[in-house]
């Protein structure tokens, strides 16, 4: 890619062959990433703020079709970063 | 006011729906008071920090053995918390347990084991007996949040309060907003309730995902940062909070493992905790951390927790339950293709929460009296923004306190409050609003990455003088650029917000931690040019106040109550 910023990984995904459109996800999710109109039945829900999850699955427990599944990004499934790193500089 | 204005006039503000800020509703709507609860999510079933559900509960039962009562539990307290508690505040909280726990019960909580319909009590983080009470506890909030509702309190969803109003050091209202509809409230009350939680993304994790974390990422010391600008005082800022993850996913979940009988293995298998503990892997959270945290800088990384050992029994309850705390950790592990029955879990520090420094009973935030009041009259406090806190029974048994003396308080006030100026109103909503569309600044993102990598090398831990200056200096220029901060709707203005809130919170807590030449709990406040405990010297709370250039501290002896350092208490017994 000649863009520098990376594409933000969407980890709430939701089917929209089974997804009934109801308000659920919205409603539930604690960060206010999922919008969607009360009662629209044409439009599905929108995933606003994909970098703002916190991962905590309300949304796929609530959703009364189970068309929403998370998918972690690649740097949390296969981690490599050095946990020395998080440790802190030591300036004396 | 303004017609574009909602203003509400109540007995009693929250600000804050988690479990502390609910538990604290509920006596006051018994009392029949009017209560509004402001929350930034949008059902108070499922919002805070156990919104998501939540395994455990801390208490004692009085059942009859003489561990399981307050007075025994509390004898601990002092070794708990290596001498920096407020001694006054923990017995009150603790002799409440019994009578919160039954009261949370009668909720419909459903605390035993349905397989023996009994509690199922463990002991964990080298409490001296089998206080946590492992439960299904995934409808814990909702259980809680209903009967707020049907007691018919009020709330504002998606809501975030900006600032708390005072005069003469007595609080009269509030200002919040909605960030889906843009409307603004200013709120008058007899007393209000801070009840925000922790503060989050305030350091770095192994993933480098900024919500990534352990605890509640929306949660961004909103209280710490309003009671601290109206002028409550702050306590324990210095001390920071760490847990271990498994590697790539900050979540809750080792504490099960732990405490169901895994082991910590270092890289070359070596059952390696007892070489810092003779408790082993039943010592304090604090403890456990630092052990990790010691065999990664010796190069004896990773550290793999190991379940293999566990019986049957255990792990067949185990996998059962791992999605309690925290729902999405069985499909985390299955989406690694990782067996946690027979492959050890690579394990890893995790980013830093101020919270209560690992150990219970020692939080870090506004300073409370045995009411939950704050040194501002009428302005209370709960729950992990407290300095008593406890986890999910510490908030819920303070906020209950703190509720109780609101309505005490409200009702021996008279109803003489100012009245909102509505220009003051006028220039906190168009300061705000000026952050929405601009074309130059900084993103909050940008912003807020540059407090957590500040916080990450010199704040976190292995802390030095030079280092926190350096630091301070970053975090105090970043404050300058606040005003320039972008945003690009409603949601990003409270994000806007909750990143100012989360960079004077570090600044803060450098402060404080330049100012404690110890070191104390281990990681949870690690001086490497004061690497002792110096309890000659710093049995010593360290009190933040608002001052004209910055927080100024001071310190009190830690026999004493923390109220001991408010004006409002000095003053009424000078009164008397």
């Amino acid at each position: 890619m000649s863009d520098s910023k990376q594409k933000v990984h969407n980890p709430i995904q939701i089917n929209t062959e089974t997804c009934i459109r109801c308000d659920f996800c919205d409603w539930i999710c604690p960060g206010d990433l999922i919008y969607h109109e009360d009662g629209n039945k044409e439009h599905l829900p929108v995933v606003a703020y994909p970098d703002e999850c916190w991962f905590c699955g309300l949304c796929q427990k609530i959703c009364p079709v189970d068309a929403i599944t998370i998918i972690f990004p690649e740097q949390m499934i296969n981690n490599k970063t050095d946990v020395t790193t998080l440790l802190g500089k030591v300036v004396e | 006011m303004k017609d574009d204005w909602k203003t509400i006039d109540t007995d009693l503000l929250i600000i804050g729906g988690g479990v502390a800020g609910c538990m604290a509703a509920i006596p006051a709507l018994e009392a029949g008071l009017d209560v509004v609860i402001c929350e930034k999510g949008k059902v108070l079933d499922h919002c805070g920090s156990v919104g998501c559900g939540v395994d455990q509960y801390l208490t004692v039962m009085d059942s009859g053995p003489e561990w399981d009562t307050p007075e025994f539990l509390l004898k601990y307290v002092p070794e708990l918390t290596d001498g920096i508690v407020d001694m006054a505040v923990t017995s009150k909280l603790i002799h409440q347990m019994p009578r919160i726990f039954r009261k949370i019960e009668s909720f419909g909580v459903n605390f035993k084991d349905p397989r023996t319909d009994d509690y199922y009590r463990l002991r964990s983080f080298g409490l001296p007996g089998t206080y946590h009470v492992n439960f299904d506890g995934t409808d814990f909030k909702k259980l809680i949040g209903q009967q707020v509702r049907r007691a018919k309190g009020a709330v504002l969803m998606r809501t975030m309060g900006v600032q708390i109003l005072t005069e003469d050091n007595r609080v009269y209202g509030g200002i919040a907003f909605n960030f889906r509809t843009g409307e603004w409230y200013a709120i008058r009350a007899k007393a209000v309730m801070l009840a925000t939680g922790d503060v989050n993304r305030i350091s770095k994790n192994a993933s480098g995902v900024a919500f990534d974390s352990w605890h509640c990422p929306y949660n961004t010391g909103d209280a710490q940062a309003m009671g601290y600008r109206a002028g409550a005082t702050l306590a324990n800022m210095e001390s920071v909070e760490t847990t271990l993850t498994p590697k790539g996913f900050s979540s809750q979940g080792l504490n099960a493992l732990v405490s169901l009988g895994a082991h910590f293995l270092n890289k070359d298998g070596e059952r390696f905790m007892f070489k810092y503990t003779e408790k082993g892997e039943n010592a304090r959270r604090a403890v456990i951390a630092d052990a990790v945290i010691n065999e990664y800088l010796l190069g004896n990384g990773p550290i793999y927790v190991d379940c293999s050992v566990m019986p049957k029994a255990e792990l067949d309850f185990l996998e059962e339950t791992l999605q309690v705390d925290r729902y999405t950790m069985p499909a985390f592990y299955q989406q690694k293709k990782h067996d946690i029955r027979t492959q050890p879990i690579e394990v890893s520090v995790s980013e830093l929460s101020i919270r209560r420094s690992g150990v219970y009973f020692r939080g870090s935030g506004l300073a409370v009296d045995t009411n939950g009041e704050t040194s501002i009259e009428g302005l209370f406090s709960a729950g992990d923004c407290a300095t008593v806190s406890g986890g999910v029974a510490g908030a819920a048994v303070l906020g209950h306190m703190a509720g109780e003396g609101a309505v005490q308080r409200i009702q021996r006030t008279s109803d003489k409050r100012p009245e909102i100026d509505s220009r003051m109103a006028e220039d906190i909503r168009a300061g705000a609003m000026a952050h929405i569309g601009r074309q130059e600044g900084d993103s909050w993102q940008q912003f807020e990455e540059k407090t957590r990598q500040t916080v990450t090398d010199y704040v976190g831990f292995r802390r030095t003088d030079k280092g926190l200056k350096m630091a301070l200096e970053t975090l105090k220029s970043l404050a300058k650029k606040e005003p320039e901060l972008k945003a690009d709707d409603l949601h990003g203005l409270m994000r806007v917000h909750e990143s100012q809130n989360i960079r004077l919170n570090a600044e803060i807590m450098a402060q404080a931690s330049l100012s404690r030449k110890e070191t104390r709990t281990g990681a949870s406040h690690w001086r490497l040019d004061y690497p002792d405990t110096d309890n000659e010297n710093w049995q010593k709370f360290i009190l933040v106040d608002r001052g004209k250039n910055g927080p100024e501290l001071r310190t009190l002896d830690c026999s004493r109550p923390l109220s001991d350092g408010f004006s409002r208490t000095k003053s009424k017994g000078a009164a008397a």
